[in-house]
């Protein structure tokens, strides 16, 4: 895990925030955070394979900003099937994420793709800064399954994170949660910590591209994705999160995927 | 849930299974115990070791369920099919058919490593079965790898028998 800024940058905001910083001290004041919790699987057919979306949200009082998120837990429900996946056939080292990002992961290590948005107070000025996220495959811990979210960051903080993250067991109605912890990442000298405010994360073969040797010659294909059960349970699919923040809160979010409609079952049925 | 077997606890029960049906009974049966007895006490004398080897394929599968058959061969060779959990613990159900009856018993097993296979080991029970093994028990070990490719299991048991 690392997180680190480009020295000139870090200087220059530094400079900016102890200026910004002197003007408004108050502003600088923390309140409790909500959160919120998407899920969607894209495509949606009952039997066929799928990539599952997870949105969460963090949303501090206005004029705020959350306290930093160190850890975040998703129950998945039971019945998803990421063995036959297929994703995930390499695994990518901590190391050669840190020293070579994705690029130099292999191709076939990839699971997934995502989206994160981090908020940093510069004084009285809030910053936003978006970020792309990969996620690989990383050697098993503890016989678990192992996972790298790494999220490059070049603007206006230079901080690249790699933030660990295990697929764990769970209790019914859940067939598994996924584990991600995530690095406190500073912003400038006197200015609290980046804050996540939106993670957006994919599982699944959308906008991957894998390869196989084939009789001498290399093959690209699509994985097959995240295969979803032929019936629907009752309710739904259940999805849950519990986000960790510094501050020691530890609120909770719900969501449902509803079944299919019954005339869109039939439909695809034909 | 539905119900899983693991490949590989699967391979292992055809094993102990197999070595049971070898085993010899022992001759403590006395005349004056009834029937019933008599029998309990047969199937209780019928202790078998065996290891085995399942080479099963893909059948069908639904989310993490799947459903796999193939051929067992080793101490007690035959047919075997499973149904399996593939969550993050690997657990399911198996039946294996041999010439003398069938055995059946469930186990699970925690995967391991990544790649296009992934090895698993684990520990299977055996509950029952049909004809020679209706009265069926045991406990084993075993270990095997899911190819991620194509679903195939090839699974290794080893452990005791009784039947």
């Amino acid at each position: 895990m690392r997180a680190s800024a480009g020295p000139s940058i870090r200087a220059a905001l530094g400079a900016l925030a102890v200026v910004l910083i002197c003007l408004c001290p108050a502003s600088t004041a923390r309140a409790s955070q909500s959160v919120a919790l998407g899920a969607s699987f894209t495509p949606y057919r009952l039997g066929a394979s799928t990539t599952i979306d997870i949105n969460l949200q963090i949303q501090a009082p206005a004029g705020q900003v959350p306290t930093a998120l160190t850890e975040v837990e998703v129950r998945y429900p039971q019945n998803l099937g990421f063995a036959l996946s297929g994703l995930g056939l390499a695994v990518c080292s901590p190391a050669t994420l840190e020293a070579l990002g994705t690029s130099g992961c292999p191709a076939n290590s990839i699971m997934g793709r995502g989206a994160a948005v981090a908020e940093l107070r510069f004084g009285a000025q809030l910053v936003t800064e978006g970020t792309s996220i990969s996620i690989a495959r990383a050697p098993d811990q503890e016989g678990h399954i192992a996972l790298l979210l790494y999220a490059p960051g070049p603007s206006p903080v230079n901080t690249q994170i790699l933030s660990p993250a295990q697929l764990l067991p769970a209790n019914p109605p859940f067939g598994g949660r996924l584990n991600m912890e995530l690095p406190i990442v500073p912003s400038v000298p006197g200015a609290p910590d980046v804050a996540i405010v939106s993670l957006h994360v994919t599982l699944g073969p959308q906008g991957l591209t894998y390869y196989e040797q084939t009789e001498g010659s290399t093959l690209a294909y699509t994985p097959k994705g995240i295969l979803l059960p032929t019936t629907c349970p009752r309710g739904g699919f259940p999805f849950a999160a519990t986000f960790s923040f510094l501050d020691g809160s530890h609120p909770e979010a719900r969501t449902t995927v509803p079944c299919p409609a019954e005339r869109r079952r039939r439909r695809g049925a034909r | 849930m539905t119900p899983h077997v693991p490949r590989t606890a699967t391979a292992a029960l055809c094993g102990v299974l197999a070595a049971g049906c070898l085993a010899t009974a022992s001759p403590s049966v006395h005349a004056s115990t009834s029937t019933s007895q008599r029998a309990r006490r047969a199937h209780a004398a019928r202790v078998l070791n065996a290891t085995d080897t399942a080479h099963l394929h893909y059948v069908s599968s639904s989310g993490s369920l799947l459903f796999d058959e193939g051929k067992a061969t080793g101490t007690l060779p035959g047919s075997m099919r499973v149904h399996l959990d593939l969550g993050t613990t690997f657990t399911g159900t198996f039946t294996i058919y041999t010439s003398g009856g069938s055995i059946e018993g469930h186990g699970s097993a925690a995967p391991h490593g990544s790649g296009t296979y992934e090895s698993f080991s684990g520990e299977l029970t055996v509950t029952g079965g049909s004809g020679r093994y209706a009265h069926a028990h045991g406990h084993g070990g075993l270990y095997g790898t899911f190819d991620r490719d194509n679903y195939a299991l090839v699974i290794k048991t080893t452990g005791s028998l009784s039947y």
